[in-house]
């Protein structure tokens, strides 16, 4: 793809840098959107689609359903995945069955754990014979489904094709699928995507269930830092559904049924909440006519998912957690702020880049001049209903998180009095434009960035959103810090270095 | 409980009525879909190379969709060239290269200058080679340029830079201990390569303190030059503007004669059994089982691929990542690899995660799947998904400009023939069900394998208590496991 730019030569300013990606737009009957952009060159295309749905819309007891259903999304369907289907649901069925008496079982020896009785849940001891009889009818039936079943097809149709990367990811806002297909294996993309979408059969159900657990001990439980920052978000977080963790509480985990799941599906995987993008080589009237044959037979849901209902409830007081972790003294202060699309999310974004990186003030400051910290960094996050503004730092060693969290705070105080100068805004204007284009190169990339711009405020926004940040005034920064950065609205970790028991803890 | 269909069922309750709108059936099952032929000639390197007059290579793609350009340089260096007692030079030459400033411009000047332009540059030296990068918008090309080959030929190597990096090292050696993976990495390295070979050496507290200014401007010194260059560069230019630019900025830097050292190759033979560091504060144990794989100039690599393909290199479709992660649900990662390498034999693993007790049970499971191979045909199905998936996505590898110059850069430093990739769709073509068979017999010796798992050790020994039939006394036949000690830290002093 060719995009128009209109390169400003003027000294080395690129504040009308301007960017229009070309999309081409459609909707289907049924409600599902489509966006288009072509691209010759080599013979491929990125494909990909969003549901607007994330751990934002959970509620407690089904915490992490989002990300476990979109693992379900890879486990077949009526037509793929098994050489009986009747007798495939039959069992499906009967192992939802036994699976909540089971649970009921496990809900006695878990208020036991309550009352102090056992010390263990997972003890086989503390089984009742009839829990031990129903545990040995699941694994019969499980082998049953497991006989009929062939394995992974959905995989290896797409793998024999020469696809690609395919994978999927959940956020707290949305939950993204994508892949890369040879240019002339687009029909196959539709036969799979809008099989999955009209009759999904949620094989394995419960040992996927055991995966999630496993990507919750990888990516959480069994890092130095994971459970800290975890509790450090739902400390942030009082009332706001952001609060709890895209891979849910464990408790949830082990309680999340089928049933939970297929009615999670009928409501949020309606195409009217489906955007599909497809970038590369490819012809628009071909894709066109591809969804309305394959994807026109979603059936619209009966209404659009609820709107989120619970908001953050503004923080009365300075919240702080102290931790001892197998990390380096460290300290992080966040602020409530404002989330996407909210007309001052721009001057945060330029905010966190002139602190930034090897010529941003906190390295500048905190790690060259001062040398209290070895690391210094900040962000603004803006999610779909919610955002917050985070400041980091290490301290260097000899010195203490605190010694790090007052220079922050003197940081913040200069950009709260003093007005930021025309060429350090310039500077970074200049990255940010620069970055904004950098990020178009890749088919997939844009793909993504499309999709997930759709389900927050609309594609469009790729090409209007960088624009306001060229706008952005040392004044409105300078609002902005003075605005969301009051003493009582912080929030703090700090974390110390745990001390080891000697001997290096073999 | 609901009628049977429960899916419809269910998705009944929140859809319209109406029946599926469209009257054209669809096809039932993928394979009744019908495609045009792809056909694909993969870019010849020869094409894009151009030798400078001071010897360097430079392979050179245009891409004018984006007012960008994309330099990227390879150096012949590497970790392998740190001097005895100086264990991590190359790593913090190549960094303060791009940290230490120029010899005209002071650091933050020489930093300013890039951040205004909006430019991203780059240094480090890996293993076995330098790079270095730089992407600008095109309408800076020259000021950029001359950036990248100050910081390549000048570096300024400014003290408080480099006392800031050694600081920083230092503070990251302290928790060397504390994170599981690079425990895994570490101590698997070791295991495989012994503890001589450079590449499980370990810098030290002494080491880094050890390395002065005038080192790292030694080391600079010794390997960047000209004829000691490969340069890949892809965006928004005219080739023959291109190469005039670079001939320029290149112009009066005289090349060394004398060679540089080549690569040692590990000489040690591994001791096979199961190694267990005793990882506290974790609930799952991180597996890697394996032995040595092969070199590049195997003739047997890209049937090896397809065999790994096979085994588990191939995630949902592998039978490693099938058993482990879908049947059983014992992790989330689990697959193997088999690399063939530049320099000398790369390693042959399987690697997973999974909850301590369940630790024992997927080792087993891997066993056995490392044993199926040798002692059964795959199937057709199996070999056809492979073969297919390596043939229909190679496309992929050459798919923009920068990939291109990138993969002719590497092909290049790496010495590989050139028709490698005109050939290789039909190298894999031709692998067989009885090739696959013969490669497994021949390559995998699952008898003489080490099998580390880094995690707390009494969970993963204790097992599940619902499978007693899985644990480390039944996998080493007896004969225990050996247990690692976590070294010191700053030392790396094992006690």
């Amino acid at each position: 793809m060719r995009l128009k730019l209109s390169v400003a030569l003027l000294l080395s300013s690129l504040a009308l840098l301007a960017q229009q990606v070309p999309v081409q737009e459609f909707k289907l009957e049924n409600g599902m959107k489509f966006l288009l952009v072509p691209r010759k060159g080599s013979p491929n295309i990125a494909a990909g689609w969003i549901a607007k749905v994330g751990a934002v819309n959970e509620r407690p007891g089904i915490t992490g359903i989002s990300h476990l259903f979109e693992h379900m999304m890879f486990k077949g369907t009526q037509t793929l995945g098994t050489k009986n289907i009747e007798e495939d649901l039959k069992i499906g069925l009967q192992l939802d069955k036994v699976r909540g008496e089971i649970r009921k079982e496990e809900q006695v020896l878990t208020q036991q754990l309550r009352e102090g009785k056992i010390s263990d849940v997972k003890d086989p001891k503390v089984r009742t014979p009839r829990h031990q009889q129903l545990m040995t009818e699941f694994e019969a039936l499980n082998k049953r489904q497991k006989d009929l079943m062939i394995k992974d097809e959905f995989d290896r149709v797409y793998t024999s094709g020469g696809a690609s990367g395919m994978n999927a990811g959940t956020s707290e806002d949305f939950t993204i699928y994508f892949i890369n297909v040879p240019s002339n294996k687009l029909e196959l993309w539709y036969w799979m995507e809008s099989d999955r979408l009209s009759n999904p059969v949620f094989r394995e159900f419960y040992s996927e269930r055991d995966v999630v657990h496993e990507e919750r001990r990888l990516r959480t439980d069994s890092t130095p830092t994971g459970r800290f920052n975890e509790q450090f978000n739902a400390l942030f977080w009082k009332s706001s559904p952001y609060g709890w963790p895209v891979v849910g509480w464990p408790s949830d985990l082990e309680a999340i049924s089928r049933e939970d799941a297929l009615a999670y599906f009928g409501v949020n995987y309606a195409p009217n909440n489906l955007t599909a993008c497809l970038v590369g080589d490819f012809e628009p009237a071909q894709a066109k006519a591809l969804a309305e044959k394959y994807f026109g037979r979603l059936q619209r849901g009966l209404h659009d998912p609820e709107p989120l209902r619970t908001a953050e409830t503004p923080q009365m007081g300075e919240q702080r957690m102290v931790a001892y972790a197998d990390t380096n003294p460290e300290v992080r202060v966040r602020y409530h702020t404002v989330a996407d699309g909210h007309k001052d999310e721009p001057a945060f974004l330029v905010l966190s880049t002139i602190l930034n990186d090897r010529t941003g003030r906190l390295y500048k400051s905190l790690v060259l001049e001062q040398q209290v910290a070895n690391q210094a960094s900040s962000a603004h996050n803006g999610q779909k209903y919610e955002g917050y503004f985070e400041l980091r730092g290490v301290a260097k060693p000899g010195k203490t998180p605190e010694d790090v969290e007052k220079a922050l705070y003197k940081e913040i105080e200069k950009l709260q009095v003093d007005l930021v100068s025309e060429r350090e805004l310039q500077k970074v204007k200049n990255q940010l434009a620069a970055a904004n284009f950098r990020g178009l190169q890749s088919d997939f990339s844009l793909m993504t960035q499309l999709l997930i711009f759709d389900s927050l405020r609309g594609w469009q926004i790729i090409n209007t959103d960088p624009p306001k940040l060229q706008a952005v005034t040392p004044q409105d920064l300078q609002r902005v810090a003075k605005t969301y950065f009051p003493p009582e609205g912080r929030n703090v970790l700090v974390f110390y270095t745990k001390k080891k028991e000697a001997g290096g803890g073999q | 409980m609901r009628a049977p269909i429960l899916v419809l069922a269910a998705a009944a309750l929140v859809c319209s009525e109406s029946a599926y709108p469209q009257s054209v059936p669809l096809p039932r099952h993928p394979r009744e879909l019908k495609y045009q032929p792809l056909s694909y000639t993969p870019p010849k390197p020869a094409d894009f190379r151009h030798k400078l007059s001071n010897g360097a290579t430079a392979f050179l793609v245009e891409d004018h969709d984006f007012p960008l350009i994309n330099v990227s340089v390879l150096v012949r260096t590497g970790d392998y060239l740190d001097p005895a007692g100086k264990i991590g030079l190359a790593g913090l030459s190549g960094n303060q290269m791009r940290s230490g400033g120029t010899k005209s411009k002071a650091p933050a000047v020489f930093d300013e200058e890039v951040a205004f332009l909006a430019a991203q540059l780059n240094s480090g030296i890996a293993d076995f080679n330098g790079q270095a990068s730089l992407n600008c918008l095109s309408k800076d090309t020259d000021a950029g340029l001359a950036l990248l080959v100050d910081m390549l030929r000048n570096p300024g190597f400014a003290e408080d830079r480099l006392k800031l990096a050694k600081n920083q090292i230092l503070q990251s050696m302290e928790r060397r201990n504390d994170n599981a993976p690079e425990i895994e990495q570490r101590e698997f390295r070791r295991l495989v390569r012994g503890d001589k070979h450079f590449s499980s050496q370990q810098s030290t507290k002494v080491s880094i303190e050890s390395i002065t200014r005038e080192d790292l401007a030694g080391f600079h010194e010794k390997y960047y030059y000209p004829s000691n260059f490969v340069f890949a560069v892809s965006g928004d230019f005219k080739t023959s503007e291109l190469l005039a630019k670079l001939e320029k900025v290149l112009s009066g830097w005289p090349n060394r004669t004398d060679a540089v050292p080549p690569v040692p190759k590990p000489n040690y033979t591994l001791k096979p059994g199961i190694y267990v560091v005793d990882k506290k504060g974790v609930n799952q144990g991180r597996v890697r089982m394996g032995h040595l794989g092969v070199t590049f100039d195997n003739p047997d690599h890209i049937a090896l691929n397809v065999m790994n393909g096979i085994l588990g290199g191939s995630a949902f479709t592998s039978r490693i990542t099938s058993r482990v992660r879908s049947d059983e649900g014992l992790a989330y990662q689990a697959a193997s690899i088999f690399q063939h390498g530049t320099y000398y034999e790369g390693v042959f693993a399987a690697v997973f995660q999974s909850k301590s007790p369940s630790v024992a049970q997927a080792i087993t499971i891997v066993n056995e799947e490392i044993d199926r191979l040798q002692n059964s045909k795959v199937t057709s199905e199996e070999l056809t998904t492979e073969i297919n998936s390596l043939i229909d996505s190679f496309p992929r590898r050459f798919s923009t400009a920068s990939l291109k110059a990138g993969q002719f850069a590497n092909d290049f430093f790496n010495k590989q023939p050139d028709d490698y990739w005109q050939k290789y769709r039909d190298r894999v073509r031709a692998v067989t069900a009885d090739e696959v068979q013969r490669l497994a017999k021949k390559y995998l010796t699952p008898d003489r394998m080490v099998i580390l798992a880094v995690g707390e050790y009494d969970a993963m020994a204790k097992g599940n208590p619902d499978k007693p039939q899985f644990s480390f006394d039944k996998l080493s036949g007896g004969k225990g496991v050996t247990k690692i000690p976590l070294p010191d830290p700053l030392t790396m002093v094992y006690p």
